[in-house]
């Protein structure tokens, strides 16, 4: 079995001092190394209910990673790993966005030096006012013929409209490091747009956390990924996939109104940018 | 003549001396400006919402009419106060069933000092709105056994927690004795349900709140009534249920983002009342006497 570290990783943790990062197989699989205190264990615990669940209908299932179980891997001291279907392995050069979703990111289940930490970084970031906030993304600039990534320090400090630039330059085909040329939003229609783009995506999503009861989705995020090869030719094949349940707690009869909200305010956003494209082009 | 008004259920009450609304009993309403300046705050609202064109007319009905300011007689002697002057909202009804619940996970919101952040937080925390995104300020159920009003006030709901609220909104749409455990919830089809019903109402709002970043409404109850006059009478089927917001000390503009704190509560809250309104469908089925839900029979 090949392992490699994965090339398009745009948030999360890394292989750092010597602790285990995510592996990627040439078989179109991710290697996901159980996080420590309890939250590797939630995390595997979320997957096992989410893939047994009869309730949760099919449609819903294309928005969630593919679970095989738990595997112990050579290389990494033996440690136990998730085992979930690369979501990139069918994209030769995607963008991605890593938008993490709710306008808290606490819980009431959570230690209170976690809630006090997560109130800060809540408070500091778009968590709060926007109930999301742009964990990471990285864009194929179609001039230069390369990644570009944001730097992490100002990601991390954009407010509003800092946001909505985030999302423009994301669809974008314009030179992204240049910050005086506005992001074309090229890409707007194909990404964002469509009856399979992201917002139809997004609305279906939202439908089912309207009623569902059985999962918070706690500190979760949304990836966006989309391809660039031949996007005038192919298309797009934009595509949305939650991640990160290392979280995730029971509903107990309650809906996710944490990430329902945020999620609502982030579709917001985005029929807001293709709103502006479409009147932009009429004009 | 102005005097407290009778079917208040939850804020700030005149009786006993203290300083609260007031009506004149010919469908005016009076509310004192709360101190540091969160009289000042609401009155602001109401002026922009009365003459904001972007607010549909259908969304309108959900707010109560704006009337200006007067400057009366305090209810608690203090001397003449500038007062709101609003619609008195159940003064066609005779006897209201009303329940005040304020939507949104926190009550607090960006720009507020740490201590009220703390309080709020604290607040949150403590009662229901952290986990349901709601949270009971107060209500006064008409009990059809007893005939009289049962009051429940803010001290109380304060200490609710999940099950209490779901039984609350049981109760308030139940015939049987409210000291009963297992609420009937024999009118939840004329209150909750059909075309003019809360669900209804609460469904149209929702979707306003879904594009609507004009204002954010921190803080702010969804207050509930119907007639039960009507109800009691076989065969009238109209309960005249309304929904309307209230309590606007704390809403600031939206600054083109939804108000997805709101937006999350409410649709919370709806969830709540569509899971009365449809184990009520399932009782027809099984022939039951209450409506407590299946895993509890």
């Amino acid at each position: 079995m090949h392992l490699k570290a994965p090339e398009h990783q745009v948030a999360g943790h890394i292989a750092k001092d010597g602790k285990p990062g995510p592996l990627v197989d040439d078989k179109g699989r991710f290697f996901k190394p159980l996080q420590g205190d309890s939250r590797g264990e939630i995390e595997v615990k979320f997957y096992e209910s989410f893939s047994s669940n009869t309730e949760v209908p099919d449609h819903i299932r294309r928005y969630f990673p593919v679970y095989h179980g738990t595997q112990a891997v050579e290389g990494s001291d033996g440690a136990t790993m998730i085992v979930l279907e690369n979501l990139l392995s069918k994209y030769s050069k995607p963008s991605v966005m890593d938008v993490k979703m709710g306008s808290r990111t606490w819980y009431p289940e959570a230690s209170e030096e976690y809630i006090q930490k997560c109130l800060r970084k809540d408070a500091r970031s778009t968590t709060v006012s926007s109930g999301f906030r742009i964990s990471g993304f990285e864009v194929f600039d179609h001039r230069e013929l390369s990644f570009w990534k944001p730097d992490r320090k100002l990601l991390n400090g954009i407010k509003v409209d800092g946001v909505r630039v985030a999302l423009r330059k994301f669809v974008s085909s314009n030179t992204l490091s240049d910050t005086s040329s506005k992001p074309d939003s090229a890409f707007a229609s194909s990404v964002y747009g469509g009856s399979n783009g992201i917002l139809t995506q997004l609305l279906e999503l939202k439908t089912w956390f309207e009623n569902q009861t059985f999962y918070h989705f706690n500190s979760c995020s949304i990836l966006i990924i989309y391809e660039n090869e031949a996007i005038n030719d192919n298309g797009a094949r934009a595509q949305v996939k939650l991640v990160d349940f290392a979280h995730v707690h029971d509903g107990n009869g309650v809906i996710d109104h944490n990430f329902l909200g945020g999620l609502c305010s982030f579709i917001n956003f985005v029929r807001d940018i293709l709103q502006s494209v479409d009147e932009s082009t009429e004009n | 003549m102005l005097k407290d008004p009778e079917h208040q259920v939850a804020g700030h009450m005149a009786k006993d001396g203290r300083l609260g609304p007031l009506v004149d009993g010919e469908g005016q309403f009076f509310k004192p400006f709360q101190s540091n300046g969160r009289g000042e705050s609401e009155d602001k609202f109401y002026k922009s919402f009365s003459s904001n064109k972007n607010v549909p007319d259908h969304i309108r009905r959900y707010f109560p009419v704006y009337h200006g300011t007067q400057v009366l007689e305090a209810s608690n002697g203090s001397g003449k106060l500038p007062h709101i002057v609003l619609d008195d909202v159940v003064s066609s009804y005779s006897t209201p069933s009303g329940m005040d619940v304020k939507i949104g996970a926190r009550t607090w919101y960006p720009g507020v000092s740490e201590q009220y952040f703390k309080q709020c937080l604290k607040n949150d925390r403590e009662t229901t709105s952290v986990s349901l995104g709601f949270r009971h300020a107060g209500f006064k159920i008409f009990d059809h056994q007893e005939s009289r009003f049962w009051i429940v006030e803010y001290k109380v709901v304060h200490r609710y927690k999940v099950d209490d609220a779901r039984l609350a909104l049981r109760k308030f749409v139940s015939s049987n004795s409210l000291a009963d455990s297992l609420p009937n919830c024999a009118f939840a089809s004329e209150v909750f349900g059909g075309s003019k019903g809360i669900l209804a109402q609460l469904l149209e709002l929702k979707a306003w709140f879904e594009t609507q970043t004009l204002y954010h409404f921190n803080s702010c109850s969804v207050f509930m009534f119907y007639e039960n006059e009507t109800v009691l009478m076989k065969g009238g089927d109209d309960a005249r249920a309304q929904v309307k917001l209230v309590d606007f000390t704390h809403v600031l503009d939206g600054n083109g983002v939804i108000d997805h704190n709101f937006l999350g509560g409410l649709c919370s809250f709806i969830k709540f009342i569509q899971d009365i309104h449809e184990s009520l469908d399932k009782l027809y089925f099984v022939g039951h006497l209450t409506c407590v839900s299946p895993s509890i029979v």
